[in-house]
């Protein structure tokens, strides 16, 4: 009797552990559940759907026709295409440039934590004020650009309606929105570094340039990867920046992806087709991300 | 020798100076823009459209005013204070509890579960955008601040988890052993003992957390529209507004002011922030 009542205790005692133990991811995954895994299947299900507009439900399913429409859609390829030629652009950029000046702030003197703590603040600019900021400095009537670019003899430009200056004009922006994000990182990593194989390489007579390349890249090269691997991230939701700067113009000349689908979405209310591009898109990403995850690991094992 | 040494004592403080001077002229370069808008938002409109660009002028609070006292701004400030703190504040909570289950409870199924919501962190938006809006219309929960909270946890959990998981991993397994060994119950050793001990590390994730729904554009153009709706939808309009032309003396007043505090905030925490960023990118 005794030994049954205590098995049975035991029994509820370990109950009540794994309960405990699953409390703590409870809230977390609920909120995920109804809040991001229920909107992902709902998108497919809108994918293949037709949807009706009086009801804003999905009503007949139409198998992969919406894929097919979107597959056909230039805009849509043309879309993917300026996605991809801000992704190239601009990752490379940011991140030379941020670990670039991170280099150079981290030069040892008293004012280097002043200079540290100001580069915070163009990374805390929500980005469509940063859009619309560099909107007004880069207007081609009135803005400072091209005043100053007068001054030095230039002709002035017309970066926000010349359609292929348009591109190069919302890498600027965004550049300079992100690029003290990957400084930061970057100096928080130069800081770690340790310091007595430099002295080590210095007394062996190693230049500058085979200790930059033979002992910090090699050092510096997980937290490079894992730091574009984050920019990576970040960038492939770009939308505020192109929705201020240009509004995705001249015509479509900026129209990334995501400004594209929500114009598709909320402007042309096509929301069964915009469902299928994200899907897409969804697709892309996950698998472009875990190839990047893939490779910074490994270059962590490397190293 | 003598020699080598002092070419060696010349060389290294010029390669520094140079190197101090362009990080301090790179710092500058950054922070320019942000340092025009707040200048021409004290600018009389009659200061903002010259040839040259003026940079002496009676200064002036008069944008400031009209905008605080005439349009919808200082309601539109107000909710972006609730949504921002009611999104942060649900998803530390939610995020360091998954966090801490991550770091430190063994618990099979957890790891898979973890890593789920951390590729989460790949999803675009829009992606979530599109339902959500259907959804929330047919629920009638468009344009409420619960709707615009709860979307933005889709982004602060991953990130708070994330950031959390590799705090806590980095504290003493002895802490919370002691404490249930003592007694404490797993809720209780987490509460009284490991939460205390990581305030500063919870409280400055929570502050990047307000930052970020803070500057949220997307969900807030697409499930708000008048009673619940965000500063940035009113600058992504003042911007983009090209009926009335330019109105930059707007923008950069609703602009300075949405970024002033956040600027202070992120200020105050910026050791934590630089510490939390670099966790961010490498643990995990």
């Amino acid at each position: 009797m005794a030994t049954v009542g205590r098995s049975r205790s035991r029994g509820a005692a370990k109950l009540a552990d794994l309960t405990s133990r699953w409390a703590f991811m409870a809230p977390a995954t609920i909120i995920l559940l109804a809040m991001l895994a229920y909107p992902i299947l709902y998108t497919i299900e809108i994918s293949f759907s037709e949807l009706d507009l009086a009801t804003f439900t999905a009503t007949e399913w139409v198998g992969w026709d919406n894929y097919i429409e979107v597959l056909n859609d230039a805009r849509f390829w043309e879309s993917l295409r300026i996605t991809g030629i801000y992704l190239v652009l601009a990752l490379p950029l940011q991140m030379i440039l941020g670990f670039g000046i991170a280099f150079l702030i981290n030069a040892n003197w008293q004012g280097r934590g002043l200079v540290r703590a100001l580069f915070i603040i163009p990374m805390v600019v929500a980005p469509v004020v940063a859009g619309g900021v560099w909107r007004m400095i880069l207007d081609p009537l009135w803005g400072l650009a091209n005043y100053v670019i007068g001054l030095a003899g230039f002709e002035p430009l017309d970066w926000l309606g010349n359609p292929s200056l348009a591109m190069l004009t919302v890498v600027i922006i965004d550049t300079w929105r992100w690029t003290p994000f990957v400084t930061l990182i970057a100096t928080a990593a130069l800081m770690s570094l340790p310091k007595d194989v430099f002295e080590a390489a210095e007394i062996d007579g190693a230049n500058w340039w085979t200790m930059f390349w033979s002992i910090t890249l090699p050092l510096l090269l997980p937290i490079i990867a894992a730091t574009f691997v984050v920019r990576w991230l970040g960038a492939v939701k770009m939308f505020d920046i192109a929705l201020a700067a240009t509004n995705g113009g001249p015509g479509a000349a900026t129209k990334v992806i995501n400004l594209f689908i929500y114009e598709e979405a909320f402007r042309s209310l096509k929301f069964a087709e915009s469902a299928a591009m994200a899907v897409i898109i969804l697709v892309l990403t996950m698998v472009l991300t875990a190839l990047f995850l893939r490779g910074s690991r490994k270059l962590e094992e490397m190293y | 020798m003598s020699a080598a040494v002092s070419v060696r004592r010349r060389k290294v403080p010029v390669g520094h100076y140079v190197r101090v001077t362009s990080g301090v002229v790179a710092c500058l370069l950054f922070l320019f823009p942000v340092f025009w808008m707040v200048l021409t938002s004290f600018k009389m409109p009659r200061d903002i459209f010259t040839t040259p660009p003026t940079l002496f002028f009676t200064p002036t609070l008069e944008t400031y005013i009209s905008y605080m006292s005439r349009a919808d701004i200082p309601y539109r400030m107000l909710n972006t204070v609730i949504v921002a703190f009611g999104s942060a504040f649900i998803s530390i909570i939610a995020g360091s509890m998954a966090g801490y289950a991550l770091a430190r409870i063994r618990l099979r199924g957890a790891g898979m579960l973890g890593a789920l919501i951390l590729l989460s962190r790949g999803v675009p938006p829009i992606a979530l955008a599109v339902p959500m809006f259907l959804v929330a219309r047919s629920l009638g929960l468009t344009d409420k601040h619960i709707t615009l909270i709860l979307a933005y946890c889709t982004f602060l959990i991953p990130y708070v988890m994330w950031l959390m998981r590799g705090f806590f991993m980095a504290l003493p397994k002895e802490l919370e052993e002691s404490a249930m060994i003592d007694g404490c119950t797993r809720f209780g050793a987490f509460f009284r003992i490991i939460v205390p001990i990581s305030l500063p590390g919870i409280l400055s994730t929570m502050i990047f957390s307000v930052i970020l729904a803070w500057e949220e554009l997307l969900f807030a153009l697409v499930l708000t529209n008048r009673n619940a709706s965000t500063i940035p939808v009113s600058i992504a309009g003042i911007a983009g507004d090209s009926v009335n032309g330019a109105n930059w003396g707007a923008l950069t007043a609703v602009g300075t002011l949405t970024v002033v505090p956040v600027v202070i905030f992120a200020l105050l925490v910026q050791k934590w922030l630089i510490q939390g960023l670099a966790d961010g990118a490498t643990k995990g």
